[in-house]
């Protein structure tokens, strides 16, 4: 289980949680990252679930 | 083209596959249609009906999850109570109608809007905050567009 991480334009993390749609994780990043965004693809392992402070994740 | 009705075994319509009906086929129906498995029943009135382009049901809590979709890429986790729908097909335009229901068990009202600027053809981004207007991550979320 992977997710997609990349900063925001307001300097927080967005994270994208893929669908069940037959394109690979590559292929979600290149279509759902906004264009020339950097991302990193994580392991979900890596994504905080504690959510109390999502307004202060960042990625660096 | 052929199209075979059977009494027994229903229809048969061999040039019909994965990449969908012919253009221009048409139909009338006064039963019920079997696609798969699932039976879909004839809709009694004149009324057109529009089926739903592209859904999701997610867990917007904790490490928030897809529980089933169609026609979705990824949702996008912008922050706490703020989501993006990617469609793995886009709309053919943004002007598309957007559903948002959400909420959690014993939590009293969820409101829904759009935010982010304008929806696009490819993502519908919205935003769940509670009754005192506040971000919320409901443990429901479902989306429907429907164009």
């Amino acid at each position: 289980m992977n997710r997609i991480i990349y900063k925001t334009d307001e300097g927080g993390v967005a994270v994208i949680i893929p669908a069940d749609c037959g394109l690979t994780i590559e292929e979600i990043a290149a279509k759902d990252v906004p264009p020339n965004t950097p991302y990193e693809i994580v392991d979900v392992s890596q994504i905080p679930s504690d959510r109390t402070f999502r307004g202060a994740w960042s990625w660096e | 083209m052929s199209i075979v009705l059977d009494g027994t075994n229903g229809i048969t319509t061999p040039e019909l596959d994965s990449s969908g009906p012919v253009a221009g086929t048409t139909a009338d129906f006064s039963g019920n249609v079997t696609l798969g498995s699932s039976v879909l029943a004839t809709p009694t009135g004149s009324a057109p009906s529009y089926t739903c382009r592209a859904w999701v049901n997610f867990n917007g809590t904790a490490t928030v999850a897809i529980r089933a979709s169609g026609n979705v890429s990824s949702i996008t986790d912008n922050g706490t109570g703020d989501y993006t729908v990617n469609f793995a097909t886009a709309m053919p335009d943004a002007d598309y109608s957007g559903i948002v229901m959400s909420g959690s068990p014993g939590v009293v009202d969820t409101l829904n809007s759009i935010v982010g600027g304008n929806p696009t053809s490819s993502a519908f981004r919205f935003t769940c905050r509670s009754y005192t207007a506040v971000s919320t991550d409901p443990v429901y979320v479902n989306v429907a567009i429907f164009r």
